[in-house]
């Protein structure tokens, strides 16, 4: 038994605790407590025995009524059972249309972001190029807006060994490289993806992408797979 | 055995018997055997209504927490684990847990007594290892011992259990010392502990 403990309640032992559930005075329930908690079950009154002369036609007649409602009962919970499925099975079809739809919307909006940067008037073109020994084959290219966000898309990226990610980097004039973020090539070493910019970021002037530990990491610490200077800054 | 019932009075005693019966029945309720709800009700409704009519004080929430305790014997029936204790004794937990909640809730907003915050209230089908409840002759002893203890310690005791208060609202409400409050429910608890022991 523990009641040392300041804040909690105190911990009674089993039989202390059923004995001061079971010695307080005993009061009998109001009768039509039963079929209410019996009927919030579904509950059919059961039988009770037979008391006297009198009683055995009411219960034959309580019986009786006791058998239709069982019955109805049964009926009922057949057709809530059903209208739970039907229930079940609309909202697995809503939430599958929700997933389309936002999925769609978040292509829509991948594509009119990418457009912007495309259309950007300040856009530049980075061209990275694979980096040998280990992505000689790799190759990929970037336009950059400083103020409406980067596309970058990317082929020929050498498959991801398990807990491994591609990171996207921004060098700028400051000493620490900026993340732009991860990226996952498709099977056939694709990446095709748009970032926003932050708004505080210096110009850059190369790109590069390295191999990290799945959820990246705040700085380089990987092989450098991809690398492009920024050959024309906007004014 | 309705009539032995009958001429008992109460609806519940602890013997092998009667364990089995609960936990046949219990087995049958899981399987949405209405009958076996209904003897389980039978059995043991006084004793639920009775321990929530003690912590409530008020017959309607009393009813209340019948309710809410038999339709969750109704609902858990299959999860109930019958090694752990008796059938009994988890209807009696249930039902202390539910009337504190409610007796809780009904503290922190007065005006909204009775509402239905206890219905949400997720009570753990653990029960303590062996778990039984006491034979006729056990609750009369330990009736005896709680009348014989000093007023102050069953004061303090009553207001833990029934209330479901903690140490230091008990301490609280007796304005007393925390540490008078302890000792004071720990001797009771060691007298009651003794009466059963006998």
């Amino acid at each position: 038994m523990d009641v040392t403990n300041d804040d909690d309640r105190p911990e009674l032992e089993p039989p202390v605790l059923q004995g001061l559930g079971q010695a307080v005075p005993q009061v009998d329930p109001p009768l039509a407590l039963r079929a209410r908690v019996l009927a919030s079950v579904g509950a059919a009154p059961p039988a009770r025995p037979a008391r006297s002369v009198v009683w055995p036609l009411a219960t034959a007649a309580s019986l009786t009524l006791a058998a239709g409602l069982g019955f109805h009962t049964s009926q009922l919970r057949t057709r809530i059972g059903d209208l739970e499925h039907d229930l079940l099975d609309a909202r697995a079809r809503a939430t599958s249309a929700e997933q389309r739809a936002a999925d769609a919307m978040q292509v829509a909006s991948g594509a009119r972001l990418s457009l912007a940067v495309l259309t950007a008037p300040d856009v530049a073109r980075i061209d990275l190029a694979g980096q040998a020994p280990v992505a000689p084959r790799a190759s990929a290219r970037a336009f950059w807006s400083r103020s409406r966000g980067m596309v970058f898309t990317a082929a020929d990226l050498p498959p991801l060994p398990a807990g491994r990610v591609y990171q996207l980097w921004v060098v700028t004039a400051q000493p620490a490289p900026v993340s732009a973020g991860l990226l996952t090539p498709d099977a056939q070493g694709s990446v095709n993806v748009t970032f926003a910019t932050p708004p505080d970021i210096a110009p850059p002037v190369a790109l590069a992408v390295t191999i990290e530990p799945a959820g990246g990491v705040l700085s380089p610490t990987g092989d450098k797979y991809l690398v492009g200077t920024v050959a024309a800054r906007p004014a | 055995m309705w009539m032995l019932l009958a001429v008992l009075g109460s609806g519940a005693t602890a013997s092998p018997e009667n364990r089995q019966a609960d936990q046949a029945s219990l087995a049958r309720v899981a399987r949405g055997d209405e009958r076996a709800f209904a003897e389980l009700y039978d059995r043991h409704v006084r004793l639920v209504f009775s321990l929530a009519l003690r912590i409530l004080q008020d017959r309607a929430d009393a009813e209340d927490i019948v309710q809410e305790v038999f339709a969750q014997v109704w609902v858990q029936a299959a999860r109930y684990d019958a090694s752990r204790g008796s059938v009994a004794a988890w209807m009696l937990i249930l039902t202390r847990s539910r009337a504190i909640d409610r007796l809780r809730a009904r503290r922190a907003r007065p005006e909204a007594a009775g509402d239905a915050h206890a219905a949400e209230t997720v009570v753990d089908l653990a029960v303590p290892q062996d778990l039984e409840l006491l034979s006729a002759e056990q609750v009369a002893r330990l009736q005896q011992a709680l009348k014989e203890l000093p007023d102050a310690q069953r004061t303090a005791l009553e207001l833990a259990y029934y209330d479901g208060l903690t140490h230091v609202e008990v301490a609280a409400r007796l304005a007393e010392p925390l540490g008078t409050v302890k000792t004071r429910i720990r001797q009771a608890v060691i007298k009651l502990r003794e009466s059963l022991a006998l």
